[in-house]
C-alpha cells in the first residue's frame, strides 16, 4: 500500500490538484525548473522574506525556507529580544554573512520595500492582524494556523487578501502531504460512492475565552515589548505565564479551543474531501459523549471525535461513502474499506506532517501568482466551520448558519460571538 | 475613599465577578442579571480585572441598559477596548450613540480604538464626525478615520476621501486611497460601476503607497470587466515584475473569452519566463481556446517553456494532444520526456486509451517503451501485449511491461506476475516483479483467494521474495493472509519470523487478535513471543470494541503474560478503558506485589472515571487497601528554580475523597493557568493531610497524581 519515504515533487502532486473556486482556482502544474528552482537563482527569481514572530513553531517553519535555493531571508521581528538574536543566528549562518537585520515592531519590518514575502508565526492572537496588515503593506504572507479568531476576521482575512492582491497560505501543512490528498481525492471524485460522513480530530471538546492573570512585574521592553505581545489582544497587565504564545488567547479572546487548533487542519481537510472549501457546515449540534455533529447544505455529516481512531498517528480524517471509507493520520499510512480503492496507485508515505511541499507551494504561488492549496478564501471556510463549531460548545446548544449572510440563524447571542474588538490602534 | 454603605454590596459583586471568570458568558448571563453585571461596571470599588471580564458577558447577553455603564470605560485606556467589545455588537442606536459621542471625548490610541468600532458598527451618522478627524495632528486617528469613512461609504465621506487624495502628506494620501478602495468596492457592490472606476482610477493616478496603486489597477480592470482588457494588457506588458504579477492574477480573475485571446497574444510578444508564467495563467481559465496556442509551445517552444507547455496539457489537454506528447516523451532531454509522460498519464480524455493501445502493436524501441509505461498508469486494458513484453529481451521492456501487469492485471493472469516472483527466467526482473505483484495484490477483489495464490508460491521462492511476500501478504490483509502469516510466524527461519510477526504486530483490523494471542504460547521464540503479545495489548488498546470484549482481551492477555512488563501495558489499556470489568483485572493484579503500585493507580484511575461513591467501586477499591478518606490539601505550589505558582485550589478541587487527584486538563501548565517558567522542567509540591496525617509528596510535570498515604 505504501513504499519507502521519498519527498515528492510538486509536478507529482499537482497531478489531481482539486478546485477551489473560479476566482481562486488551485493551480496546474508548474515545472521546478520553471521556477528557478533547478539550479542557480537569477535575482529576479528570488523571493526576499522577512519573519515575524519566531518562535517554537516559527523556527520549523522558516528552517523549510531556508532550505529553499530561492528565498533569502533578510529580517526577523520579534517582540523577544532573546528570539530575535536567535534568528538572526540561524539566518546569518544559512547565508554566511550577518545580513539578517531584527526588528522588535512588525510595522517597521512591513514598511520595508525591500521585501516581498513574510512568515508569521506568532501566536494566534496576532495572526489574523498581522496577515492583513502584511497583505495591506503590499506583502504575500504564509501564516500559521490558526489564522483567525473568529468568523469575522476569517471573513475580513478573505476580504483584505481579494482586494489586496496579495498570496496568503494558511500554515495548514496537511493540504500539501500525499495521503491526505489521496484521501481527500477519493472522497471528492466519488470513488467511496456518494459521500456521507466525515470525522475530525480536535484537540479537546472544550471552548476557552480569554482571561487576566494576576499583574507581574513587566520586563523592559527592548526584552519583552508587552504591549505589542498584547497587540490585538483586549489589555490585561503583564504575566509571564501569558507568555506562552501557543496558549495565549488560543484562538480566540471570546471563544477559542480544541476544535479550532486541530480543526484548521481536519476540518480543513473535511471541507476538500466534500468540495466545500468555498462554504461551511450549516447545523451544528453541541458535543455529546466526545462527538460534535455539523452538517453541510448538501446533507453531508462533519463528526468531529476524540475517539474511536485507528491508530494512524495525530490529526486523524476518515471519510465514509455509500461504497466504501478511507481512514488516514500523520504517520502517512492510511486504511481503506477495500484495497481496490487503490486502484493501483502509490501513495508515497510521508509521516511527520512536514511543511515542506506547503511552503514551497506558497512560494511557486508567489511567483506564479496562482492561488496556493490553502489560499485565503480556504482558509476562511475552514476556520469558520471550526469557529461556528466552538460557539456551539460555548453556547451548548444546536446551532443554525446561513452561509450565504454568514451569520447564525435567529440566533442574536451566536452572532454576538462572531466577532470581538481589536485593542487599538489595530484593525483588520 | 470607600463608601461604606457599597461595600458589602461590592463583597457580594466581587464574589460573582471571580464565578463569571470562569464560566461562559452565556451561562454567567443565564446565573446573573444583567443588573448585576451593570453594577459591577459602575461600582467605583470594582477592579479593572472584573470590570473587564463582566464587558465579555455583556458583549454575549447585554441590552441598551448596560450602555451607559459601558460609555465611561471607553476613556480608560486599560480597558475600553474591553468595552468596546461589547458596544460593537449590542444592538440598537443608544449602542452607536455611546461610540459617536466618545469620538469628541478620547484621543489618541484610544481614539482610534473607537474609530475602529464605529467603523463596525457602520454608522453612517458618524459621517461628519469622522470628516471631523481627517483633520487631526495624530496620523494614526487620520488613517484609522480614513478607513472608517470608506467603510461607511456615504457620499460625503467619498468627497472627503478624495480631497485628502491631494494633502501633501504620503501618509495622509496613502490612507485615504485605503478608505477610498472601500469605498469604491461598496460601490461596486451596490451596481454603481462607474462610481467605483472613478475612484479606482483616481487612486490608481494617486502619488500613494504603490500597494494601493495596485489595488486601484486590480479594481479599475476587474470593475471594467472586458473594457479591462486594454488596462490588464498594460500590467502584463509592465517591466515592473509586482504589475505583471498584478496581471497574471487578475487575468485568472476576469471571466471572458476576449480575456483568454489577450493572454494568447501576449504570450507570443513575453520573454520566455513570463511565456512560462502566461502558460500558467491560460490553463487556469474556464473560456476561451486555449489549446492551440499551448500545443504549439509543448511542439517548438524552448526549454523550460516548452516543458511548461507540455505539463501544462496533462491538465487541459485533450486527444489532439496525444502526438505532440508522444514525440514529445521519446526527446532525448529527460525534462521534457518525464514531463510529457506525466502528462499522458493525466490526459482525461477516454479515447486516448484506445489510441494508446493500438499504437502499442505496431510500437518498438523507445515509443514501445513509452505505451507500455502508459498502459500502466492509465491502467488499461492489453494483456496480450503485455504477455508478450514481459518476455522480451529488452530488460527496460521487460520491466515496463511487468510494471504495467502489476497496474492492471486480472485475477485470471495474476499467476504470470508470481511466476516472475516465484520461478523468474531473468533474476534482474524479480525487483520489478515484486513491486508489480504487490500493486496487483492489494487490489485483486477476493483477497482469501489471492492469499492463497501467494502463500502457494511461497513453497518455491527463495527466502528474500519469500519475505517480500509475507509484507505483500500484509498489504493484502483478509482470513487467508492472517492464516499464511501465523504459519509463516511459525517457519523454520528467523527472518521470516521477524518479518510475519512483525507484520501482523502492525495489523490494521481485530481480526489479527485470536492469531496474536496463539503466538503468545507458540511462536518459536521468546522475542517473537513477546511481540506477538505487544500486538494483541496493541489492538486492545487502540481499536474499537464493546466494554465487554476489550474486557475478555485484557483478561486474556494478563494470563498469557510472562513478564511484568507486559502486564504493565495491560494496566494502561484498563486506565484508557473504565469499567467495573477493567477495574476488576486491575484491582487483581494488585495482589501480585511487583504490580501493586501500577495496579493501585489504574484501579484508582479507573474509579475516579466511574463513580468512586458506588457500593461496588467502594468494594472493589477496599481490595487494594483504599477507603473513603478526607483529604486536605494544605499547600500546592507548582514551577521550578524558585519561581511558583499558588496552585492550592486546583489541586483541592481535583480531590475527592480518593487520593487521587484529577486536574481539569491532561497538562499541568493547561491546569494550573499556563507556563510559569517556560523551557524549565516543573515540579508540583503538595503538603496534604489524610485523615487529620500530614505528608508531603512531589511530582514532575504532567504524571498521574497519586498522594502517597502518610506513614
Amino acid at each position: 500500500m505504501t513504499k519507502a519515504v521519498t519527498p515528492p515533487t510538486r509536478r507529482r502532486f499537482l497531478k489531481t490538484a482539486a478546485s477551489a473556486s473560479a476566482v481562486f482556482a488551485v493551480p496546474h502544474v508548474i515545472p521546478d525548473s520553471a521556477l528557478g528552482k533547478s539550479g542557480a537563482v537569477a535575482p529576479s527569481e528570488r523571493i526576499v522574506m522577512g519573519g515575524i514572530g519566531i518562535g517554537r513553531r516559527g523556527t520549523y517553519d522558516l528552517g523549510c525556507f531556508l532550505g529553499e535555493p530561492d528565498v533569502q531571508f533578510i529580517a526577523v521581528c520579534d517582540i523577544k529580544a532573546n528570539r530575535r538574536k536567535t534568528v538572526k543566528e540561524m539566518a546569518d549562518q544559512r547565508y554566511g554573512n550577518s545580513d539578517c537585520d531584527t526588528h522588535r515592531d512588525l510595522r517597521d519590518l512591513l514598511a520595508r520595500s525591500d521585501i516581498d514575502a513574510v512568515l508569521i508565526a506568532t501566536g494566534p492572537n496576532w495572526h489574523a492582524t498581522a496577515a492583513t496588515l502584511a497583505a495591506r503593506a503590499g506583502k504575500d504572507v504564509y501564516c500559521e494556523k490558526p489564522c483567525t479568531k473568529n468568523i469575522s476576521q476569517s471573513l475580513k482575512l478573505a476580504e483584505t487578501f481579494r482586494r489586496t492582491g496579495r498570496i496568503l497560505q494558511a500554515g495548514t501543512q496537511r493540504r500539501n502531504l500525499p495521503h491526505f490528498e489521496f484521501a481527500c481525492e477519493l472522497a471528492r471524485t466519488g470513488k467511496l460512492g456518494t459521500l456521507r460522513t466525515m470525522y475530525a480530530h480536535p484537540a479537546g471538546m472544550q471552548a476557552k475565552t480569554s482571561g487576566w492573570m494576576t499583574p507581574e512585574a513587566k520586563p523592559p521592553r527592548e526584552q519583552i515589548d508587552w504591549d505589542l505581545y498584547l497587540g490585538p489582544a483586549a489589555w490585561r497587565p503583564f504575566n509571564k505565564a501569558h507568555l506562552d504564545g501557543f496558549n495565549f488567547e488560543k484562538g480566540g479572546g471570546m471563544v477559542g479551543g480544541g476544535v479550532l487548533e486541530w480543526g484548521s487542519h481536519c476540518v480543513d481537510l473535511c471541507q476538500w474531501a466534500n468540495n466545500a472549501d468555498l462554504t461551511a457546515p450549516i447545523e451544528y449540534d453541541p458535543p455529546r459523549d466526545n462527538r460534535l455533529e455539523a452538517r453541510y447544505a448538501n446533507g453531508v455529516k462533519l463528526i468531529i471525535r476524540e475517539d474511536g481512531w485507528l491508530p494512524l498517528g495525530s490529526c486523524p480524517v476518515r471519510f465514509e461513502g455509500d461504497d466504501g471509507w478511507i481512514e488516514t493520520g500523520d504517520s502517512g499510512k492510511f486504511v481503506l474499506s477495500s484495497p481496490e480503492l487503490l486502484a493501483g496507485r502509490d501513495v508515497e508515505e510521508i509521516g511527520g506532517y512536514p511543511a515542506t511541499f506547503h511552503v514551497r507551494d506558497f512560494l511557486d504561488s508567489v511567483k506564479t501568482r496562482q492561488q496556493p492549496r490553502a489560499n485565503a478564501e480556504v482558509a476562511c471556510y475552514a476556520h469558520i466551520a471550526c469557529h461556528a463549531a466552538n460557539v456551539a460548545i460555548y453556547l451548548d446548544r444546536p446551532l443554525q448558519y446561513d452561509v450565504d449572510t454568514n451569520q447564525f440563524i435567529n440566533d442574536p447571542q451566536a452572532n454576538r460571538l462572531n466577532s470581538e474588538a481589536l485593542r487599538e490602534p489595530w484593525r483588520i | 475613599m470607600l463608601n461604606h454603605s457599597l461595600k458589602p454590596h461590592y463583597v457580594c459583586l466581587s464574589a460573582l465577578s471571580v464565578l463569571l471568570l470562569f464560566m461562559s458568558p452565556a451561562t454567567a448571563v443565564e446565573l446573573a442579571s444583567e443588573d448585576e453585571l451593570i453594577a459591577i461596571l459602575t461600582s467605583p470599588d470594582a477592579a479593572r480585572k472584573d470590570k473587564a471580564i463582566t464587558c465579555k458577558h455583556l458583549a454575549v447577553a447585554g441590552t441598551a441598559k448596560a450602555v451607559p455603564a459601558l460609555a465611561p470605560l471607553l476613556a480608560d485606556p486599560q480597558i475600553t477596548s474591553w468595552a468596546r467589545t461589547a458596544l460593537e455588537v449590542i444592538p440598537g442606536p443608544e449602542a452607536s450613540e455611546a461610540l459617536r459621542s466618545a469620538l469628541n471625548e478620547v484621543e489618541g490610541r484610544t481614539l482610534i480604538g473607537v474609530i475602529n468600532s464605529v467603523s463596525f458598527r457602520r454608522d453612517r451618522d458618524a459621517t461628519d464626525a469622522l470628516i471631523q478627524r481627517l483633520g487631526d495632528d495624530d496620523l494614526g486617528v487620520v488613517a484609522a478615520a480614513s478607513v472608517a469613512l470608506g467603510n461607511l461609504g456615504t457620499e460625503a465621506a467619498r468627497a472627503a476621501l478624495l480631497e485628502q487624495l491631494e494633502d501633501e502628506s504620503e501618509t495622509i494620501r496613502t490612507a485615504a486611497a485605503e478608505g477610498l478602495i472601500l469605498a469604491a468596492e461598496q460601490l461596486l457592490s451596490a451596481s454603481d460601476v462607474d462610481g467605483a472606476i472613478s475612484i479606482y482610477d483616481q487612486v490608481r493616478h494617486a502619488d500613494v503607497h504603490p500597494q494601493r496603486i495596485r489595488e486601484g489597477i486590480r479594481g479599475a480592470i476587474v470593475a471594467r470587466q472586458t473594457d479591462g482588457i486594454p488596462l490588464l494588457v498594460e500590467q502584463l506588458q509592465s517591466d515592473e515584475t509586482s504589475l505583471f504579477g498584478l496581471g497574471l492574477q487578475v487575468s485568472r480573475e476576469l471571466p471572458g473569452a476576449e480575456v483568454t485571446e489577450a493572454l494568447i497574444k501576449q504570450l507570443a510578444q513575453a520573454s520566455p519566463d513570463r511565456q512560462a508564467k502566461l502558460i500558467l495563467a491560460l490553463a487556469d481559465r474556464t473560456d476561451g481556446d486555449v489549446l492551440p496556442a499551448v500545443l504549439a509551445v509543448a511542439d517548438e517552444g524552448d526549454g523550460e517553456v516548452r516543458v511548461v507547455a507540455i505539463e501544462v496539457l496533462g491538465s487541459i489537454g485533450d486527444a489532439s494532444c496525444l502526438p505532440i506528447l508522444l514525440k514529445a516523451a521519446i526527446d532525448n532531454t529527460p525534462n521534457v520526456s518525464e514531463a510529457a509522460i506525466d502528462s499522458l498519464e493525466r490526459l482525461s480524455d477516454a479515447t486516448i486509451d484506445q489510441a494508446v493501445v493500438q499504437r502499442l502493436g505496431s510500437a518498438n524501441g523507445k515509443t514501445r517503451h513509452v505505451l507500455l509505461r502508459l498502459v500502466g498508469m492509465r491502467r488499461l486494458e492489453a494483456i496480450d501485449e503485455l504477455r508478450k513484453a514481459i518476455d522480451d529481451t529488452d530488460a527496460q521492456i521487460r520491466a515496463a511491461a511487468i510494471t504495467a501487469l502489476g497496474e492492471t492485471v486480472r485475477p485470471e493472469h495474476f499467476s504470470l506476475l508470481i511466476s516472475r516472483v516465484a520461478s523468474p527466467q531473468n533474476q534482474e526482473d524479480v525487483d520489478v516483479a515484486l513491486k508489480a505483484l504487490r500493486a496487483a495484490a492489494v487490489r485483486m477483489p477476493d483477497r482469501n483467494e489471492c492469499a492463497k495464490q501467494l502463500s502457494a508460491a511461497m513453497a518455491d521462492a527463495d527466502l528474500s521474495s519469500k519475505t517480500a511476500i509475507v509484507e505483500i501478504l500484509g498489504n493484502v490483509g483478509g482470513e487467508e493472509a492472517l492464516k499464511s502469516l501465523a504459519s509463516a510466524a511459525k517457519a523454520k527461519n528467523d527472518e521470516l519470523q521477524d518479518t510475519a510477526s512483525r507484520v501482523l504486530g502492525q495489523w490494521m483490523t481485530t481480526d489479527a487478535a485470536p492469531v496474536l494471542l496463539e503466538l503468545v504460547e507458540t511462536a518459536p521464540s521468546e522475542k517473537y513471543r513477546i511481540r506477538a503479545h505487544r500486538g494483541y495489548i496493541r489492538i486492545a488498546r487502540q481499536f474499537s470494541f464493546p466494554t465487554e470484549q476489550r474486557v475478555d482481551m485484557c483478561r486474556k492477555a494478563m494470563q498469557a503474560a510472562r513478564r511484568d512488563a507486559e502486564r504493565k501495558l495491560v494496566l494502561g489499556v484498563l486506565e484508557r478503558y473504565p469499567s467495573q470489568g477493567t477495574l476488576a483485572i486491575a484491582v487483581q493484579a494488585a495482589e501480585t506485589p511487583a504490580l501493586r503500585g501500577d495496579a493501585t493507580k489504574a484501579a484508582l484511575v479507573i474509579a475516579k472515571k466511574l463513580d468512586p461513591r458506588s457500593g461496588d467501586v467502594r468494594e472493589m477499591l477496599g481490595k487494594v487497601g483504599i477507603k473513603p478518606m478526607k483529604i486536605e490539601i494544605v499547600k500546592a505550589e507548582y514551577g521550578a528554580d524558585g519561581v511558583v505558582r499558588d496552585v492550592t485550589e486546583t489541586v483541592q478541587a481535583g480531590v475527592d475523597g480518593l487520593p487521587l487527584v484529577t486536574l481539569p486538563r491532561r497538562s499541568f501548565n493547561s491546569s494550573f493557568g499556563g507556563d510559569p517558567v517556560p523551557g524549565k522542567p516543573k515540579q508540583l509540591n503538595v503538603e496534604y493531610r489524610i485523615d487529620g496525617q500530614n505528608a508531603e509528596a512531589s511530582f514532575p510535570e504532567n504524571v498521574t497524581i497519586i498522594l502517597p498515604m502518610p506513614e
